[in-house]
């Protein structure tokens, strides 16, 4: 659905992006993580038309992006990050005038934009001005106005900022119908739980590149992360951590706490808690930190995903 | 800053420079005077001859249609005359036959330039040309009409032979009378007021000159800010992301710009027509006489208004700087362009300046239809008509490349 080849885009002496290529297939959901700056907004204004690509290929449902924007922009539907909206037009009229755009005929645009508000959970306030709406309600109206033509590919560049609980689990419900209905998502965000949430395939981009990409299983295997199990003691003495370390090799300590790094935790929990019974151990405390994106993310850029 | 100090001074330079006071410059104004010589004699060159060493005065000779065309098309202020008979005139004393043609609108002008050409035009019966004794008897006849019998005439004839001999020759044998000297003894002789004034455009209907500098100085004055706020509604959109959102729709970056620019035209249009329409009700401007005119002017103002609005959106990078930037540039044209003060009271050079503001076109274009009332096809008329079709199409143009730039920045 999406080829993406050798992207690349100056602006003036700074590279944005310096050569970075992907595919995402047709009903996939495709998470583009990246701390600030890493170039995630760059590619999505190219992928959306509105910067122009200083060299490389892209083509959106077979559509070149250079060769035929205009289809191109039929195709998708934008989410930005910012609320774009008319705080002086109600959110139906909003919605009316955001799809007159996509040239959808007026009588069929008029009963989307019932339904879609329905389905956003707005269709009793679609006369008020957006005006009065709060942050939630307009994050949902300013993903709305982007499926009124019913878009191929739908991109998402971190639609859920800033927003309360309800709106926030109220556009996971929309976002999740939207895949299930065969929608190519193109999705950006700072919230890891959201891109293990729906992501098939996720690509990590830094400093104009993409340095990994893939589901979070393949993400897990290419940087072959293990889990950890902190194990906290009342009194950790150094003659009993040395032997510790001579049976147990991929260990870390600090202070009166062992991380101990496994591929296998079931079994490795219960070998360590029997050899901290043998040793006369007295353990206060167990942890066990799972693989995530944050931890892949870290471990691949040395940076905090909020970076 | 910029409001609290760089306008203000801007604006007392030029209402300095407009009403004179050029740095504490001694110079008088020089004013251009068209001048029609029918007689064609010597007397009547001599006259020229005096006219032209004042300093005061820009004699431009012209035919006397001609002159007439231009000071009813607003290009000239006033034309002197001498008809045919000037040269008798002078030798048998009698009123010289010399008139002074003007537009009505240009008054404050043409009495600037009455008081340049009367010293010198009553110096003229004093000179070796003229004849003093015959000039005083007919004045006297003049004065007394049948109110004297023959024999007064003849006693009184007799007394100024008498002075004349006694203080005439001294007063025609001084060759280097001062004007203001001649001045004062053309006075002494009741002679002060012998140029025939004439209105050759004037009010022929309700519309006065200062009604319709009023409504069309204001009107554009206040449409230039109107259509920069409409413009600045670019810069908002910009900055709210309504107008990324645009872009990422089907439509052509360029079509946003136009539907702005036909928007800020319609507002202009209204805004344009409903100052004219309440300058009818309340002030009876006369807007039906010439509709088509009037409806036309409207456009092309409009048109080159709103071109202004959109390029100063385009060039500016938010609302603040369009609104710090179209205070100072439209108070700025409207002072030169004639919406606040009138542009024939302006110095040459200003009211050559004033051709660059779109304010000076439309203002005069509405003096044409209003006070001067050309017809619909008139050339004068139409040449304002292009100006500002013009100036709007090269601000139109520029605003498109600016934006495009823009974009391409903002993105």
């Amino acid at each position: 659905m999406i080829s993406v080849s050798n992207l690349k885009k100056s602006y003036d002496s700074i590279q944005a992006l310096k050569g970075i290529s992907f595919q995402i297939e047709k009903g996939e959901f495709f998470g583009l993580l990246g701390p600030n700056g890493a170039g995630k907004t760059t590619t999505i204004s190219i992928l959306s038309t509105i910067v122009e690509p200083s060299e490389g290929t892209v083509s959106i449902a077979g559509f070149d992006l250079k060769k035929n924007p205009a289809e191109c922009k039929k195709t998708i539907g934008v989410v930005p990050q910012e609320i774009a909206l008319y705080n002086e037009l109600s959110a139906y009229d909003n919605l009316l005038f955001w799809g007159g755009l996509y040239g959808v005929p007026s009588a069929e645009l008029k009963t989307r934009s019932e339904e879609i508000l329905k389905l956003f959970g707005l269709y009793d306030r679609r006369n008020d001005k957006v005006k009065t709406y709060s942050g939630g309600m307009k994050r949902r109206i300013n993903i709305a106005s982007a499926l009124l033509h019913k878009p191929v590919v739908l991109f998402m560049d971190e639609p859920t900022v800033g927003i309360d609980p309800q709106s926030r689990n109220l556009i996971f419900e929309v976002v999740e119908k939207l895949h299930k209905e065969g929608m190519t998502i193109v999705y950006t965000t700072h919230y890891m739980e959201e891109a293990e949430r729906f992501c098939d395939r996720i690509g990590i981009i830094d400093d104009g590149r993409i340095i990994a990409q893939g589901s979070l299983e393949e993400l897990k295997k290419s940087c072959q992360m293990k889990e950890t199990i902190v194990v906290s003691f009342v009194l950790l003495s150094d003659t009993i951590f040395d032997q510790i370390v001579s049976e147990w090799k991929d260990l870390k300590r600090i202070e009166n706490s062992i991380h101990f790094y496994s591929s296998n935790v079931k079994s490795d929990l219960a070998k360590i808690i029997i050899r901290c019974s043998e040793t006369g151990l007295d353990i206060v405390h167990i942890d066990i930190q799972k693989v995530n994106l944050e931890t892949i993310f870290l471990s691949l850029t040395g940076k905090q995903l909020r970076d | 800053m910029l409001l609290t100090f760089a306008m203000p001074m801007a604006l007392i330079t030029l209402f300095a420079v407009v009403f004179g006071g050029t740095g504490g410059g001694k110079e008088s104004r020089k004013y251009d005077l068209l001048l029609c010589d029918l007689d064609n004699t010597p007397a009547s060159h001599h006259a020229t001859a005096q006219l032209d060493s004042l300093k005061s005065l820009n004699l431009i000779p012209e035919q006397l249609e001609n002159a007439q065309n231009l000071i009813k098309k607003g290009k000239k202020d006033a034309v002197l005359v001498f008809y045919k008979g000037f040269a008798d005139s002078m030798v048998a004393g009698s009123a010289l036959p010399v008139e002074l043609q003007y537009d009505e609108a240009k008054e404050a002008e043409v009495g600037l330039l009455q008081q340049s050409l009367i010293p010198t035009l009553m110096m003229l019966p004093f000179s070796d040309l003229g004849n003093i004794p015959n000039m005083m008897q007919n004045r006297f006849d003049k004065m007394m009409g049948n109110a004297a019998d023959n024999k007064l005439k003849n006693d009184m004839h007799a007394q100024f032979d008498s002075l004349y001999k006694t203080i005439g020759k001294g007063v025609s044998s001084k060759k280097n009378v001062s004007a203001d000297k001649g001045k004062d003894v053309a006075q002494s002789f009741g002679m002060g007021s012998e140029i025939k004034m004439t209105k050759l455009v004037s009010a022929t209907n309700d519309n006065s000159v200062g009604l319709v500098q009023a409504v069309a100085g204001t009107a554009i004055m206040m449409l230039l800010f109107s259509v920069v706020g409409i413009g600045a509604s670019l810069l908002d959109e910009k900055q709210e992301g309504t107008l990324k959102k645009l872009l990422y729709s089907p439509l052509h970056p360029n079509s946003i710009l136009f539907g702005k620019m036909i928007y800020s035209n319609c507002i202009s249009i209204a805004q344009l027509s409903i100052m004219f329409v309440y300058a009818n009700l309340v002030f009876a401007l006369d807007i039906y006489h010439h509709l088509p005119s009037l409806l036309l002017m409207i456009l092309a103002t409009a048109y080159a208004c709103s071109g202004f609005g959109v390029l100063l959106a385009s060039i500016a990078k938010s609302r603040q700087q369009v609104q710090g930037l179209s205070t100072l540039i439209v108070l700025v044209m409207s002072c030169i362009g004639g919406s606040m003060v009138p542009t024939f009271i302006m110095p040459a050079f200003m009211q050559k300046i004033s051709m660059f503001s779109v304010n000076y076109w439309g203002i005069q274009g509405f003096y044409d239809i209003f006070w001067r009332m050309l017809p619909f096809r008139d050339t004068t008329f139409l040449s304002r008509i292009l100006v500002l079709a013009l100036i709007g199409s090269v601000l139109n143009l520029v605003a498109l490349k600016m934006f495009n730039k823009n974009i391409l920045k903002m993105t």
